[in-house]
């Protein structure tokens, strides 16, 4: 019994440089492609507008990675996303300050993360049709509110919020780093982080452990929702108005990120930066198309075709690393 | 006696830093109180009494083992002793107190710790943050975990047992004796006062055993008192300052070291005098049906065994010897690296599903997983592995397979309401008949049973025996693994006897007794 078996390690620069995940492969290789066709991909003003378009998709990804290490899935997300940019935007035109408007989303997507919580973690129902389920309560309630409308004409500033920046760096982006280093401590050096990896891995050995394990895997999900609804308010901050079917899609968006970045559906197998190249994947790709003048329908399929080739890169990888063990 | 020392609350951590604070016992003689009792302790599932009235002294300083033969309630007592069953009857006392351990919580409170045999790891957090699960709280600073202390813990634990892990490997990328003593550390980390193992050798290499055996005497020394679990007679000779022995649930004696020879104590394990066995009617067995030379695979070693058409063959010995794993490599579930597999004369097919086809027919350990469909119905289950044949032209007729359900219901004497009862609505015995159904209806030729009678009530176990009898009647050849000794011995012709997944004896006729087995099947 020895102990040269190759061992993985958890995070940092080493795993990084020694296996570098398809999607990361990918990224260089279209940030080398599109700078190659089109210099303008390059341009201060598209970097910034990739960044932007990143931030608002990791503010989905990275929550979604925790549900996702659970073994979990959140459909929900997307649709939470309508129907807490609508309950800030007719806050705010019923007269309420916009703290109180944020706090009112806030709260709603907290109770409706609970919701997804308790019937996943204590009932034991599968999150995908948990999840499928509260999508079509949340949507409907998103339409009931708005008669199917953008609601607009509420105070400007949010706007001004999303626009405004920090020492040259767009506020959005601020708010995506922050998030993710809050995340990362959270995952990787609290305790609380462990247990959302053994949720995923072996929920029984953490009940052995003497943890309340449902209670921890209902808080991710209260977590989670609770960030993808503050974030609504980036995306009407945005277009200044509320679309109550805006966020229809980035749920299978913001987990292809994830996937594509290498976490795993299953035993708890996965790592938070991976929500950060997934999403910059995708981002790219959509950009560089997007200035080469593909169409919007060839897009997805190139998402589409980005998503499977990852996979394959990692699986190859995977296979690879096997044989030489 | 007491000395007031608290009992260490693990559960609030600075546990590791708090290592001197065993519970001193003044003297060790035995004259001394015990520090565990078990008093009474009686437990009942649906169908089986699995303990009965059993009571256990354990002291500090000592390595008090259990012994027994498999089923005859070893896990289940541990588990009540960890909370993770609710004893019927019965208390547990530690130092003359009467405790509850209501949750696995409460037994890690108390300094119980045990070293499962299932493994309890997550698969992607690594070997420090394994060891500590639960119990972070000791390395906090400033609210989050220190990384690197709970690492240099986590490396002292490691050395002290001479293994020289990388302590940020995820446990997913370790081996089973990797995993195996990972589990021993995190037990160790606890500094329990009453450590449980449940049969900790039975992954592991004889260099790591050594290393466990020292860290045994360590802790025997430190006054931790050790309950263990083991088939291994040197273990128990060499480790065993008190044997008690479990027989059918209860307590058949408990003696001290030298009390018992090795011959008496595989007597009380058995429990009846070798000559009381059940008589056998002898069977004229035809052709040779299957046979192996040399088959290994990545978890057997040189296989060779020869089954004849209308014989019942035993393959015996304790769980984890290989049984299972030999059954497999017969039906093609996993792949032989070299040897070879002969059916009806020719090399058998590759693959499971053309072994089928050619006759063979595997009843799983695991029925609920392996052998049926539990949400689906009793026609859908019974059905499933002929569909092949009886509807060749790919045409599905409703009709056919309700008529030949229905044959195969009154044939086998399957209690279902219809054909459309789902199975898992049936018991044991029944779900039981109708895997088999599922398997006549294909066609089979050479049945590989494992464990056919687990968790079947008596009356099914004996409707199986006559099954059993049936289809060796009939000139097919079955394959047997059981547990229980009796029943092998009863129902085969001869049997193979497995240690360390290779076969280390072939009994038959008068040789086949249920001694004669255990004595090839436990180490010497």
């Amino acid at each position: 019994m020895s102990a040269s078996v190759p061992l993985q390690r958890k995070s940092g620069i080493a795993q990084l440089l020694g296996a570098i995940p398809g999607a990361g492969l990918l990224l260089i290789l279209m940030l080398a492609l599109f700078t190659l066709v089109n210099p303008r991909f390059v341009s201060q003003t598209n970097l910034v507008n990739v960044g932007l378009q990143t931030s608002l998709l990791l503010m989905i990804a990275l929550p979604m990675t925790l549900i996702i290490l659970t073994e979990g899935l959140d459909l929900s997300a997307g649709a939470l996303l309508g129907l807490s940019g609508v309950i800030v935007a007719e806050a705010l035109l019923a007269g309420w300050g916009v703290f109180a408007a944020c706090a009112a989303a806030f709260a709603v997507s907290a109770v409706f993360g609970a919701l997804n919580g308790i019937l996943i973690a204590y009932l034991a129902l599968p999150a995908f049709v948990v999840t499928l389920g509260t999508m079509g309560l949340m949507q409907g309630i998103a339409l009931v509110l708005t008669n199917g409308d953008p609601v607009g004409g509420f105070t400007p500033a949010i706007e001004t919020f999303y626009r405004s920046q920090l020492w040259f760096v767009p506020l959005p982006i601020v708010i995506a780093v922050a998030l993710y280093a809050a995340l990362w401590l959270l995952l990787y050096r609290t305790r609380l982080g462990n247990y959302v990896i053994a949720i995923g891995g072996n929920k029984d050995a953490l009940r052995l452990a003497g943890i309340r394990a449902n209670l921890v895997h209902l808080a991710v999900y209260v977590l989670g929702s609770a960030i993808i609804g503050l974030s609504a308010v980036l995306l009407i901050g945005r277009t200044n108005s509320a679309h109550p079917t805006v966020g229809i899609g980035m749920e299978f968006e913001a987990i292809a990120a994830v996937v594509l970045g290498g976490t795993s559906f299953e035993k708890g197998q996965g790592w938070l930066f991976g929500a950060v190249l997934g999403a910059l994947a995708i981002t790219v790709l959509r950009n560089g198309l997007n200035i080469l003048s593909i169409d919007s329908s060839l897009q997805v399929v190139c998402i589409g075709l980005l998503l499977i080739l990852a996979l394959l890169i990692d699986q190859a990888r995977k296979q690879f690393v096997r044989r030489a063990a | 006696m007491m000395h007031g020392t608290e009992i260490q609350n693990e559960q609030g951590g600075g546990s590791l830093h708090a290592s001197t604070g065993f519970a001193p016992l003044a003297t060790g003689s035995e004259a001394d109180a015990p520090l565990l009792r078990l008093v009474g302790i009686d437990k009942s599932f649906p169908g089986v009494h699995a303990l009965k009235n059993v009571s256990l002294d354990v002291y500090a300083g000592e390595v008090h083992v259990i012994l027994g033969q498999n089923g005859a309630g070893k896990s289940t007592l541990i588990k009540t002793l960890y909370g993770a069953y609710a004893a019927d009857r019965g208390h547990i006392e530690i130092e003359g107190r009467r405790v509850s351990v209501a949750r696995p919580a409460d037994a890690s409170a108390l300094g119980i710790a045990v070293i499962f045999q299932e493994f309890s790891l997550v698969p992607y957090l690594d070997i420090a943050q394994n060891i500590f699960l639960g119990r972070e709280a000791a390395f906090s600073r400033f609210g989050l975990v220190d990384s690197a202390a709970m690492h240099a813990a986590a490396r002292i634990i490691l050395d002290d047992l001479g293994l020289d892990y990388d302590t940020r490997s995820y446990a997913a990328d370790l081996g089973v004796a990797q995993q195996q003593m990972v589990e021993i550390a995190k037990a160790l980390s606890q500094n329990a006062r009453v450590l449980v193992m449940d049969e900790p050798t039975a992954a592991i290499s004889e260099r790591e055993s050594d290393r466990l055996f020292q860290t045994i005497a360590r802790l025997t020394e430190k006054r931790v008192a050790i309950v263990y679990i083991s088939h291994r007679m040197k273990e128990v000779q060499m480790l065993g300052d008190r044997i008690t022995i479990l027989r059918d649930g209860a307590v058949v004696t408990s003696v001290l070291r030298d009390q018992k020879s090795q011959a008496e104590m595989v007597g009380a394990m058995i429990g009846r005098a070798s000559g009381s066995q059940l008589a056998r009617t002898p069977r004229a067995p035809g052709e040779p049906i299957l046979f192996t030379r040399d088959v290994s695979t990545a978890k057997l070693s040189d296989i060779s065994i020869e089954i004849l058409a209308g014989e019942v063959v035993g393959l015996a010995g304790l769980v984890g010897s290989g049984r299972t794993e030999v059954v497999r490599a017969l039906f093609g579930a996993d792949p032989i690296a070299s040897g070879e597999i002969s059916l009806s004369g020719s090399r058998a097919p590759a693959t499971p599903d053309r072994r089928v086809r050619a006759g063979m027919a595997l009843l799983p350990e695991d029925r609920k997983r392996e052998g049926l469909a539990l949400p689906l119905d009793v026609r859908d289950n019974a059905t499933v592995a002929s569909l092949w044949r009886s509807f060749a032209s790919g045409w599905f007729s409703p009709a056919k397979a309700e008529r030949d359900t229905r044959g195969l219901i009154a044939q086998l004497g399957i209690a279902a309401h219809g054909t459309r009862q789902s199975v898992h609505t049936l018991s044991g015995g029944n779900q039981q008949k109708v895997v088999l159904a599922k398997w006549l209806a294909a066609g089979a030729k050479l049945f590989l049973l494992d464990e056919p009678t687990r968790g079947v009530d008596v009356g099914a176990k004996a409707e199986i025996y006559r099954l059993i009898d049936q289809l060796v009647e009939g000139g097919a050849g079955v394959v047997v693994i059981s547990s229980e000794l009796p029943e092998l011995v009863q129902l085969c012709d001869r049997a193979y006897v497995m240690r360390d997944h290779r076969i280390v004896g072939h009994l038959a006729g008068d040789q086949l007794t249920e001694r004669a087995i255990l004595e090839l099947a436990v180490h010497q």
